[in-house]
Order: structure tokens, then sequence, then C-alpha cells
């Protein structure tokens, strides 16, 4: 947008650096506010105009009624949800579940981009690329469906191998065990989404200037330190930009995963957020609730946006608003 | 100032262009019917159907034809408990609704219209059929209108049990047909079995598996406490035949004893380990490669895997059906009688422009030539008339039973489940019955090996083993689990958060060390207690006090 700006400063011959009053830059870009709103009535529309919805979490309300006709009962919902265990312990399993896959998650996907970017074979490093992202178009119910073969007490791979290898004497029910749960989660999402996720680290790797690299190299300076040096703070700027946007994602997970990798023997840790939602929200006709859920969610989600953009702003003089 | 003003305009509308490239919406326009004429009406059904043919079948061509009315259905897989509240939450329903249990959330929406005077005008073979039961069809004792009309068989006489405890053939004859009555005779037919057969057909051998995939965790694991401590299936609660007292079925002491046994089963290495694990297809795909021994289930819900296991020619595989019981003492009461069951049916939403052709099209299937038509298929082509008689060619049989797609090919009972049907045994104005069912239709769709097995128990039929009908009273409540229960009630969420401590405690009860069963169990108990088992009872007694004196 700045430099579509700049443009039409230049355009009309005035000078840039003077300060003048909104309206009149606004009149100077006529054009380009009447192109923009129809995205902000877009924005408006879709965006805003359902917020309205919320308001159904202040009343108990009931389907085939007026606005009018409905009956309001003021925080009500909120204190039923935040009294009821269940929620605590579906947020437990949300937010484990999400911190993990947020530290794996990300982590992996940046030292598999270094490792693909030192690569100097570069058939080889389409090759990789190409494969390992693959997985991120496979559904969850395929994966759901391979994870439980692999993991089966009856002939799965990973049971076989751990008893050919002798490091088990009997299969491991490892569906079974509750606490392997998030771990389970976490691997099978590594797997599905590592490849993919690091497609923007790798971008951001092409954008450094080889200059640098060159430079170190006259320096003297080895394979890892020209990575340290050059590579990481190279791409910084986005690591940051993911992390902060990811942060605010914490609290919606989705459903999927859990959903159709879990099974009665691991619900204690298993159940997340939205699927809480779904069951004791929608599922029972309780609309009011599921709203309430739903409000909450939404304001975890900006607290927990505006802290990570504020810590990182603070600290590392980088932020996304 | 006028170019300016094009200026603005253009780049106004090129902001627009720009965003509807992005997005281009579909705008089919919707095309109204008016009463005479094709009509298409959309349908939700909350069950799955796995020989849907698109109404392009032989016989749905001759409805299409006679009616003029097509049918585009929705299929759900999981009952509908989630889109059907998220249909009420947009206020958008089909024509024809078939929403199994959660009718009630669609009536408490106003979605669902009365069909009293409907069928009173334009529905005659609907008031024949429901006949004297047509009392049982009102909604409650608050509302007698009639919303749903039930498609569960009129006057059904039962020639085959539909759960028990279920053995491969193979594993009575190799042990000389022991006396199958009690899950101790189970057990060890199981353990004898197993012991000497370790692998078949160089897979292990699995003792008994369950099936806890979801809803379905109470069809195998937890509904045949009912039976095997001599109760019928009425849900979740227990009703007391005497005191119409519901009792949250679990918290009857016999019912203890009887996962206690489970959890035996699990401590002897006889029951599956991916019991509570797997899911549905795993389930069924295990049953079909032919090891699994030993079942605990409904004949719908393994019907998919015996017809695999047939068509393979495994018949000694296939499982055979016993009336088992913890002890002696129980009687199995598959068999008793509930009388006709209203509750789960088909409903007219608001949104169907024209009811009056959905009444009659749902008319159609009631009446005696459209029930001939789902039963027997087209004369000449699936059955010919021999001295009055309707009769199935032993070809034609044959291929009814071998062919696993029959039914999307011919079209012969695509529609049924849409519809009231007359049971088996019912007869027409020939007096011939609707359904081909017939005692000697069972006997002979049953394999040489089921034959030989049912010989030497001394029987003719699976039936003849189980405790029959007269043997029991007739219910007053019918079944107790197709009662509406009202939407955003107490008792609604009380049973929602029961049945995810029974989804949880269950599971952990069976898999538990022995030693430790009871300590699990307790806490069980003392889980549903906390979430307010006791009301339940009470709100649920008095529900089924309601309807014994409605229906009466």
């Amino acid at each position: 947008m700045e430099t579509v700006e700049k443009k039409a400063y230049s355009k009309a011959g005035r000078s840039a650096k003077r300060r003048r009053p909104f309206w009149q830059t606004m009149k100077q870009q006529k054009y380009l506010y009447a192109m923009s709103v129809p995205f902000v009535l877009w924005v408006l529309v879709f965006n805003y105009l359902p917020l309205w919805g919320w308001t159904m979490a202040f009343q108990d309300f009931k389907p085939a009624r007026s606005f009018w006709e409905q009956e309001w009962v003021g925080l009500e919902h909120f204190i039923t949800l935040f009294q009821d265990e269940r929620f605590y312990l579906v947020l437990r399993n949300t937010l484990a579940m999400s911190i993990m896959g947020l530290l794996i998650g990300f982590v992996v996907p940046i030292i598999f981009a270094i490792f693909l970017n030192e690569v100097r074979v570069q058939s080889f490093k389409r090759t990789v690329q190409t494969v390992s992202y693959l997985p991120h178009f496979v559904s969850w119910v395929v994966v759901a469906g391979i994870v439980t073969k692999m993991l089966s007490v009856d002939g799965g791979v990973v049971n076989e191998l751990l008893m050919t290898t002798g490091l088990i004497s009997e299969p491991v029910q490892f569906m079974t065990k509750g606490e392997w749960f998030w771990v389970i989660v976490t691997l099978s999402d590594l797997w599905k989404e590592m490849g993919w996720n690091s497609i923007i680290f790798l971008a951001a790797m092409a954008g450094i200037d080889p200059q640098l690299y060159e430079a170190a190299k006259v320096d003297g300076a080895s394979r890892l330190r020209q990575i340290w040096h050059i590579t990481l703070p190279g791409i910084r700027p986005t690591i940051l930009v993911v992390l902060i946007l990811s942060i605010g994602h914490l609290i919606t997970i989705g459903f999927e995963k859990q959903f159709l990798l879990g099974n009665p023997t691991v619900v204690d840790y298993a159940e997340v957020l939205d699927l809480y939602a779904l069951n004791y929200g929608i599922g029972l006709g309780r609309f009011s609730y599921g709203t309430a859920i739903g409000i909450f969610n939404s304001l975890v989600s900006i607290i927990l946006l505006f802290l990570a953009n504020g810590i990182f702003k603070r600290f590392a003089n980088q932020s996304v608003m | 100032m006028k170019t300016k003003w094009k200026k603005t305009s253009a780049a106004f509308i090129m902001g627009t262009v720009l965003m509807m490239a992005g997005c281009q919406g579909d705008d089919s326009a919707n095309t109204k019917e008016e009463s005479t004429g094709p009509v298409t009406f959309s349908m939700f059904n909350a069950d799955p159907h796995s020989q849907w043919d698109n109404m392009e079948s032989p016989v749905s061509q001759i409805v299409k034809e006679k009616t003029e009315v097509t049918l585009e259905p929705e299929f759900d897989v999981a009952g509908g408990e989630q889109k059907i509240p998220l249909m009420i939450a947009s206020g958008e329903y089909p024509d024809l609704i078939a929403p199994k249990g959660n009718a009630g959330k669609l009536v408490d929406a106003g979605a669902l219209i009365d069909l009293t005077d409907l069928i009173e005008e334009h529905a005659p073979n609907l008031q024949k059929i429901y006949g004297d039961y047509f009392s049982r069809l009102k909604w409650s004792g608050e509302d007698e209108s009639i919303y749903i009309l039930p498609t569960a068989a009129v006057d059904h006489t039962y020639w085959a049990p539909g759960t028990g405890f279920m053995l491969q053939h193979d594993v009575v004859k190799q042990l000389g047909y022991p006396e199958i009555r009690t899950v101790k005779d189970f057990e060890n037919a199981i353990r004898e079995y197993k012991e000497k057969n370790p692998t078949i057909d160089g897979q292990p051998t699995i003792g008994l598996s369950l099936l806890a995939d979801d809803w379905r965790i109470m069809i195998s694991t937890t509904n045949p406490a009912f039976y095997a401590t001599g109760a019928p299936d009425d849900g979740e609660f227990y009703i007391d035949p005497d005191t119409h007292e519901a009792t949250m079925h679990y918290r009857r002491p016999a019912e203890k004893e009887y996962f206690k046994w489970l959890n035996h089963m699990n401590a002897e290495g006889l029951l599956d380990k991916e019991s509570f694990v797997q899911k549905y297809d795993q389930y069924l795909a295990k049953i079909s490669s032919g090891r699994t021994i030993g079942l605990i289930d409904t004949d719908w819900e393994v019907a998919d895997a015996q017809r695999a296991l047939r068509e393979s020619g495994k018949a000694e595989r296939m499982h055979g059906m016993y009336p088992v019981t913890l002890t002696e003492e129980y009687k199995h009461a598959n068999f008793q009688d509930t009388g006709y069951l209203g509750g789960w049916g088909i409903g007219i939403t608001v949104d169907c422009e024209d009811p009056i052709r959905a009444i009659k099209f749902l008319d159609y299937l009631a009446s005696e030539e459209g029930q001939i038509l789902q039963n027997w298929g087209i004369e000449g082509e699936h059955y010919t008339i021999e001295d009055g008689k309707r009769v199935i060619s032993d070809e034609e049989m044959n291929e009814r039973n071998n062919n696993a797609n029959y039914v999307k090919e011919t079209g012969i009972g695509v529609l049924k489940g849409f519809a009231p049907i007359y049971g088996d045994g019912v007869t027409d104005s020939t007096g011939q019955t609707y359904s081909i069912a017939s005692p000697d239709q069972i006997k002979n769709a049953y394999t040489d090996v089921e034959k030989e097995v049912l010989a030497n128990y001394d029987v003719e039929m699976w039936k003849d083993l189980y405790p029959q009908k007269e043997e029991f009273p007739v219910k007053p409540w019918g079944a107790a689990y197709n009662m509406p229960v009202e939407a955003g009630s107490d008792l609604e969420l009380i049973m929602q958060k029961s049945m995810d401590i029974v989804k949880k405690r269950i599971p952990e009860a069976i898999l538990a060390d022995p030693a430790e069963f009871d300590a699990v169990w307790d806490e069980f108990m003392a889980d549903l207690e906390k979430a307010g088992v006791e009301q339940a009872e009470a709100d649920y007694t008095e529900m089924v006090k309601n309807r014994v004196e409605l229906w009466k």
C-alpha cells in the first residue's frame, strides 16, 4: 500500500513530505478509496455483521423466535461454562496440544528448511521438498487410518519393529495410553505439515543476498557459522511474523485430528474445546451456550495475539500490527 | 466534474469485479414446483444408506412414474447429531426429514408440520396401515399433533433374533455342539477353540471383539448388558415392569456382574485388545477376514461382514446367534413384545412447498401396490404369479441372497425405510404376505453349515433357541429409547454427560486389572451421581408414566 501511495503523490507532482489533513489526502486518492470500498464492505458484511450473533450468548436463545421475543439471561451461560469441570479439562487438552504443536511444528520446519537450503544438488533438493510437502494434501481421515494401523497391537509396523529389535517383549497399546495421545497427535501433525510449513522459510532464505555468504567465506566462516550469522538472522522477520500469528491461533486448533485419532479410552486427553462446543453446545440445541464458548475463544485469541505482538515489539522490535 | 464521477464509479466497479473474480457465487434459481407434474423433494436421512440407487433402478423408476416424485436425499453417517442442530440454527430444512432420535429438537424449533389433517384428507393407505395404533403417533400429552410417521414395521412377526452372543459355526462344530446358554459356556467355547486353533488362515485368532466407536459403544458393549441380565433394551434406562420406575441401567447390581465378566475376559486374554480403539470399518474388516470367533452384537451391525464372509465362501466362519445370559436365572428378552413403536420415522418440514404431494408420495409407498413393489419387485421380472400366488424363482432367490448389491440394482426395498411398512407375516387383500419373509424363506436362505449347526441343536431356526414372545408380557410403554427428550432440558444435558462418562468408564473398567475393577466401578457410579443421574431418573420415570397414560 505504501508504494502505491507514494506513486499517487508523485503523479500528482507534489511533495510527499508535507503532512496534509486526512480529508485532503482522501480527496487526492479518491480512486484508491473507491476501489477499496467493496473490500471494506465485504469485511463488514461477512466478518463484522455476524458478530451480531454474539447477542445469543446473553439470551436463552430458542430457534424460530424473533430477536425481541428472546429471553435475556445476562452472563448465565458464561457462569455455567466456567463452573463446568469438563471445560477446564478440554481447555487443558487444547492448550497442551497446541503448545506442543507450536513448539515442535515450528522449530522442526525451520531446521528442515535450513538443511534443505544447504543442499547443493538442485534436483535432490527439489525432490525432497516436493515429497515432504505432499502429505499436507492428504486428508486427516486417511492420516488417522494410517497412524492407527501403524500403531496397532495387531501387526502394526511400530510394534513389529520394536519386537524384532527386542526393545519390548509384548506389543504396546499406543492408542489406549492417554498420556501418549498428545505426542501421537503432535507427531502425526508434524509428519503431515513439516514440508508445507518449511516452504515459507525456504522462500525467505532464497531472498538473502548471496554476497553476505561470499563475504563470510572470505572471512573464513564455516558452514555452521554461516547458518548462525547469516541464514538465521536473514529469516528472523519471517520467523517472528509466523510465530506471532500462530500464537494468535493457539486456542483454535480445530478438532479433526483429535476426533479421528481419539477413542473412548483416551477421551480425557483427546477432547478439545471445539469438540466440547459441538457436543455440549449445538449438539444439544444449546445455541447460547455454544456462542458463549465461541466468544471465549475469540477473546482469548485476540488477547494472545496482542500479547505476543506487544512482547515482540518491545524486545525484538518486530510486529505484525 | 462529470468525467470525475465516471472515473470514480469505474474504479468502484473495478473493485467489485476484482472481488467477484475471487468468489463466484452459485445463484441457481430456486425452481418452484406446482402440485401437478414432476416434483423433486429434498430429504435428509439420519441413517446411511449403502444401497441408494439415485432412483434409477427399475423399481424406483416405477415409483417415479406413478407418483411423479423424485427424491434427492442426503444420508448422514453421524445419526444427524450435528447436522440437524445446524439445520435448526440456519432455519433451512429439506422437504422431508427422517431425524431418528432428533425429532424433538425439530418439533421444538417448529420445523415439522402437523400431519393429522393431511393424512385424514389425502392418505387412506397410511390410515389403514397404522390402524388401531393411530393414537400412538401423537406427539405428547400436551401436543397431540402428528409430526412423525413412524417407519417401523407394523404388526411385525420376528422370525430371526436381532441381538445376541455370536459364535462362528466352526467353533460349535469343532467342540461338538456344547450348550451355549450362559456367559461361562460362551467363554469356555471361545477359550477351547482358541487354544486348539491359535491361528485362522495364518492370522492370530481373535476371541471376542467388541466395538466402542462413538454411539456404537451402546450397541455392542453396553446394551447387551440389558439382555444378559434378562431385561429388554430400553435405551439407557431400565424400566421396572411393575412400577415403571426408570433406573440408569448401569446402576443395576446385576449389570456390574456382567461388566465384571467382560473384565475377566480381558484378563484371560480372550478379549480383542483393540476392542475400544478400533473404528467401525476396522471392526467389519476384522470380522470379514474370518478370524474373529466371538461377537456380542446385533444382526444389523455385523450384516455387511456376514455377507462378505458368505460371498467369499467362508460359510463356517459366519456367526450363529445364541441367547446367552449371565446365569441361568435370566431369560434373554430379545423377543419381548413392545407393541407398535411410534417414535422414529419421517416428517414433513415447514420448508416443503407441496406437503400434499409429499404425503401422497408416502401414502403410495404404504399402499398395497407400493408395498409389493418394495418387497417383491416387478411382476414378470423379479417374481411371477402362479395359481394366484407370487413366486420367486430359485435363480432370483439365489441372486437376492448372495448379490451384495441386489437392492441397489433392482431397487427392491430401496425406499423401504422412508415410509411405514407392514411387518413380516401380515397379509394383503389376496391373503399373501406383504414381505417375502416367511419361516420357509428364512430357512431356505440358511447356508448348509447353518442347517447342520441348527440340526445338531435340535431346532429349525435360530429363533427357536430363544425364549419366545409369549413368555413375556407386552411392554405398555413400547420402547423407552424412542421417547422424545425435550431439547435443551436438564434431562438431555444429564444424559449427554452420563453418556460421556459411560464412554470413558466402561472401557476403563473392562480393561482394568481385575483387582481394581471394583474401585473403577465405584468411581463410575460416583461420577454418574455427580452428573445428576438421580434427577434424570426421576424425569424419565415421569415421561414413561405419561406415555403409558397417553397410549392406553
